[in-house]
């Protein structure tokens, strides 16, 4: 039963994720690309994904893009930062690594 | 004691050269380039022409078991390949990437010559690399790749412009104190709002480009760890805007909210230190004069000497504590560190510098060539799939036509391997895309020509002498630097083509307005999703004619805009440009780009998108079927029921596959069920009389579902035609006949008569099938029409209300259903005509007219105005069938495929 949960969450994640991808790609330095997923089951099944830090401040993205264990980033509709601001935190930060901030609906 | 043995790669590049051990080298090499797997090279070689040979740069490989490029990585090998074959650089700076990677390896592979005993082969100490170009070239991205293909970690950038040099050995920062408790604080108040507005007013006088305001200038973001280390001024005026914004928040009193500064070790010296690599970005728009303390740095670190003492200038400054001084020693060097520099062309700008001589000297910087054909198609190739399939393509060019299935599985390993990597799958664009890669090829090499010659148009420097001089009025430096073509550029239009938007119709698209009841909501029909591949190569040459318009001609710049529409046409980036080229092989931009999932080789998946429809329609069409898509139908058994459909031949035979939705054998696996098409034509012609009842005849949503379906619709489609009706218009009739050459002794000089059998060199078809269908009005035959396209694969289907389960499908199989009954129906129709028409003489839909009519005819009581057009005909519901086609339940067949 709870690897049948697991299963399942691991398939909502994947499909939360592809449904972002679809909805288009903003390619940042480095080979980073950042994906808006919409708020709802879409972003919470990302924000809940193991692995995956929630940064809402530019502090605590820059020491996620640091982390050599993170690879996924989810960032809060109302996070502290700007677009611009991923971009030049990924810019200063030659790592490879996939974002994806909340959109509203 | 013994030393403990590192067990992973993690901590290898941390080591000290001088320390690596034969066992840390087994575990850090990483060949590239070797005899079975090649890597990609560009660079100037002799090539023999008639007997004659030339020096030219061509594109070649790199295949050495012996003397393959090594990398020293703590990345596994597969992780090591992905992302060097995926983010390779553009062909025109592979040299450059060689150059890199060897001087990162040289004093590995002397140590490990010293560890096996051997001669060194080289003395080769050079930790640097500096690189020269125009902006966005990639300068920074080759620096970093080089990094991340040795190690996971990230590497920092560190921008140089504006900057104090010497900050890179010793930097004045903030220190926040334990957890960065002060910065955090602020973020929190300033989040829920509660932030004094003394304090948001002492906020915003940071320095520049810490603090981001929105338009109506409230604070959204504080760069933090851009203002610790800002630089020695900034850092002091920030100190003490902070103590203030501290004691108003009352946050000074609060425990582990100390605000201090200090002297530290700079970016440079900290590298060096946890040995791993620094890009400085922009070096020669650092600031004057800054750099006299790194000369004898850079002489260190590209080798010349094997150590330098520099001494902090900023200890004991303004009372800071900090170190006052640090030895560079050769003997120290970790095996992760090395020293990229960037900087841009001088004639970018004014705040770009020309260095001292001595620098150049030193660092010896390459110069990055503009780039050609070859390497914008490249960089287009990666945006769009995530790997550079076309330099893939052109280095193994004959293996690849000779094997394309097994090149394009390589070519999914390297992009799925990359998006391990990434932490996501691949994005299902980019699988479908890579899935085609033939069509990737293609259309980026015309795309490069294009962006080629655009960037040609918009070069000032350059238009003179590259054939552009018309445009010198246009083109000015200001324009080159505002609107050049660049990667930069590129890069938006790919990234605005992905998302599905509103489009424009074709300007001469039929349109119907109805003007009543405005004050309400419109009631909108079901929601079609759209795979995002089906249109993409649509939304992309719409986005770039649109940006080659608002660039030049909405800006008054109208012979660089005819030149750009030229180019464009020239190029074949739209449909349009090919009314004689649709006979060709060539496909245009938007063509090859446009790709249905149902295109995707891979049977299984074939299968899953089919079963999925199949389930789905099933479900629709009796809403007490409950079960799941398993207990309907297994994968296994759609694999089964698709492989029996690819190999059988039906076109000769006219054998259908419709949905089986019989439940006894549809719950034993048996999706499908056979059907065949039984032609009035053929009983005439064999004085015959029709030998099944209506009761034989397969019902209109089984067959409609089958063209909605991958494999099935596609294999339908090729077997609805026939050449049944030439004999019935000759004097001497002749036998039914299926062979693809006309019957002989019948003129082969009607162009309807051909149509109508799938024959015109026009590649257009119609034809109309005879199904069951029940409605209110009871149960009756109905007529299916098609007209067919083949070369651009568009089928108009035109019958009854179709299940909605099915409209995405028909969107992915490229079919247009339009139900005869809809209100909209002849504005469809028209516009599904004129799309699949355009391109062909205007008298085409007349012939088309009369193709129809051979298995048609009109009731000659019915008033009629004027000539009928075709699609009045389509539409026509009281329209008698002359020689129907039914299509009826095969039960010859042993129940369709098992």
């Amino acid at each position: 039963m709870a690897q049948n949960t697991e299963i399942l969450e691991e398939v909502g994640v994947a499909v939360a994720q592809q449904n972002a991808m679809a909805r288009g790609t903003r390619h940042l330095g480095h080979g980073c690309r950042l994906f808006s997923v919409e708020s709802g089951w879409e972003s919470a099944m990302i924000k809940g994904d193991k692995g995956v830090p929630t940064c809402d401040t530019m502090l605590s993205l820059e020491a996620a893009m640091k982390d050599e264990n993170v690879k996924v980033i989810f960032i809060p509709a109302d996070a502290l930062m700007t677009d611009d601001d991923i971009e030049k935190i990924c810019a200063r930060n030659g790592v490879l690594k996939t974002l994806f901030k909340e959109v509203k609906k | 004691m013994t030393k403990k043995k590192t067990n992973n790669t993690e901590a290898l590049l941390k080591k000290k050269i001088k320390d690596l051990t034969a066992s840390d080298f087994a575990q850090l090499e990483k060949p590239l380039g070797t005899a079975s797997r090649p890597f990609p090279m560009w660079g100037p070689q002799r090539v023999e022409h008639n007997g004659r040979s030339d020096i030219e740069t061509v594109l070649s490989f790199i295949a050495s078991d012996s003397h393959p490029l090594m990398i020293f990585s703590e990345r596994s090998y597969e992780e090591v390949v992905a992302l060097a074959y995926c983010d390779m650089p553009v062909p025109s700076m592979l040299p450059i990437f060689k150059d890199g990677l060897e001087r990162r390896a040289d004093p590995l592979l002397r140590q490990k010559d010293i560890v096996e005993g051997r001669q060194p082969q080289n003395d080769n100490y050079n930790r640097t690399q500096m690189m020269i170009g125009d902006p966005g070239h990639g300068k920074s991205f080759l620096g970093a790749l080089q990094g991340r293909l040795r190690s996971t970690g990230s590497v920092e950038i560190f921008d140089c412009g504006g900057k104090n040099m010497n900050d890179l050995l010793f930097e004045m920062v903030l220190d926040f104190g334990a957890g960065d408790a002060l910065p955090k604080a602020i973020d929190k108040r300033l989040k829920a709002g509660a932030l004094e507005d003394i304090s948001i007013g002492l906020l915003k006088s940071l320095p520049k480009g810490v603090v981001s305001t929105d338009k109506d200038g409230n604070i959204q973001s504080i760069d933090w760890a851009a203002l610790k280390t800002a630089g020695t001024e900034e850092v002091e005026s920030a100190f003490n805007t902070l103590k203030k914004v501290s004691t108003v928040e009352g946050l000074d009193n609060a425990g582990g909210n100390a605000l201090g500064m200090n002297s530290q070790y700079g970016p440079l010296i900290r590298a060096f230190i946890e040995n791993r690599e620094i890009v400085l970005d922009e070096y020669n728009k650092s600031r004057e004069g800054s750099d006299n303390a790194l000369q004898t740095v850079i002489q260190f670190l590209i080798g010349e000497l094997r150590e330098c003492t520099v001494d902090n200038p900023l200890k004991n400054k303004d009372n800071t504590s900090g170190p006052s001084s640090f030895t560079f020693k050769r003997d120290d060097m970790g095996a992760g560190f090395f020293v990229t520099f960037t900087g841009n062309k001088t004639e970018d700008g004014t705040t770009t510098r020309s260095l001292n001589k001595s620098v150049y000297d030193r660092l010896k910087p390459d110069t990055l060539p503009d780039p050609d054909v070859i390497d914008w198609q490249h960089r287009i190739c990666q945006m769009m799939v995530g790997l550079p399939v076309s330099t893939l393509y052109n280095t193994f060019q004959e293996q690849a036509d000779k094997d394309p299935e097994a090149f394009g599985e390589w070519l999914m390993w390297l992009r799925q391997t990359k998006a391990k990597v990434e932490g996501t799958p691949v994005p299902e664009l980019q699988e479908t895309l890579l899935s085609n890669w033939q069509n990737v090829v293609q259309a980026s090499e015309k795309l490069a020509q294009f962006y080629d010659r655009w960037a040609g148009m918009t070069d000032a420097e350059k238009i003179i002498t590259n054939g552009n001089a018309d445009l010198i009025e246009e083109v000015d430096e200001e324009y080159t630097k505002k609107e050049g073509m660049s990667f930069r550029r590129i890069k938006q239009h790919l990234e605005e083509a992905i998302p599905i938007r509103a489009r424009m119709e074709p300007v001469d698209s039929p349109v119907k307005l109805d003007m009543k009841s405005w004050d309400k909501p419109p009631q909108l029909s079901e929601r079609v999703e759209e795979n995002a591949s089906l249109h993409f190569g649509s939304r992309l040459v719409e986005f770039i004619e649109r940006m080659a318009y608002e660039k030049s001609g909405a800006v008054g710049k109208n012979r660089l805009y005819t030149k750009l529409v030229k180019a464009m046409e020239e190029y074949g980036l739209r449909d349009i440009s090919l009314q004689e080229g649709a006979r060709s092989q060539q496909k245009s931009v938007e063509e090859a780009l446009n790709i249905s999932a149902f295109a995707d080789k891979d049977i299984h998946k074939q299968a899953a998108m089919a079963r999925k429809i199949f389930c789905d329609f099933v479900r629709q069409m009796d809403p007490e079927i409950k079960a799941s898509d398993d207990e309907i139908v297994t994968p296994k058994k759609f694999v089964d029921a698709l492989k029996y459909v690819q190999q059988k031949e039906t076109a000769a035979t006219n054998e259908l596959f419709v949905a089986n939705r019989d439940p006894e054998s549809m719950f034993a696996g048996q999706p499908l069920a056979a059907a065949i098409i039984k032609d009035a034509a053929v009983y005439a012609l064999e004085n015959k009389d029709i030998d099944f009842t209506i009761d034989a005849l397969v019902h209109h949503d089984d067959l409609i579902a089958s063209f909605a379906l991958p494999t099935v619709g596609a294999k339908n489609l090729s077997a609805i035609w026939d050449q049944n009706i030439r004999p019935l218009t000759s004097r001497d009739t002749q036998p039914a006949n299926d062979d693809a050459a006309p019957a002989a002794d019948v003129p082969d000089h009607d162009e309807a008569l051909r149509i109508a059998e799938n024959r015109s060199k026009h590649g257009i078809a119609t034809t109309s099938l005879q199904v069951l269908y029940e409605d209110a009005e009871g149960e009756r035959p109905v007529s299916v029409h098609v007209v067919r396209n083949e070369q651009r694969n568009k089928t108009l289907i035109v019958s009854e209300k179709a299940p909605s389960k099915l409209l995405a499908a028909f969107r992915e199989a490229g079919v247009i259903h339009v139900d005869r009954n809809d209100p909209l129906a002849k504005t469809k129709v028209e516009a599904a005509l004129s799309d699949m028409t355009r391109g062909m003489p205007a008298s085409i839909k007349d012939v088309l007219a009369d193709a129809f009519m051979y298995r048609s005819t009109e009731d000659e009581n019915a008033p009629k105005a004027g000539n009928v057009s075709l699609v009045d005909r389509l539409l026509d519901k009281d329209l008698e069938p002359l020689f129907p086609k039914f299509v009826v339940k095969n039960d010859k067949r042993a129940n369709g495929p098992q």
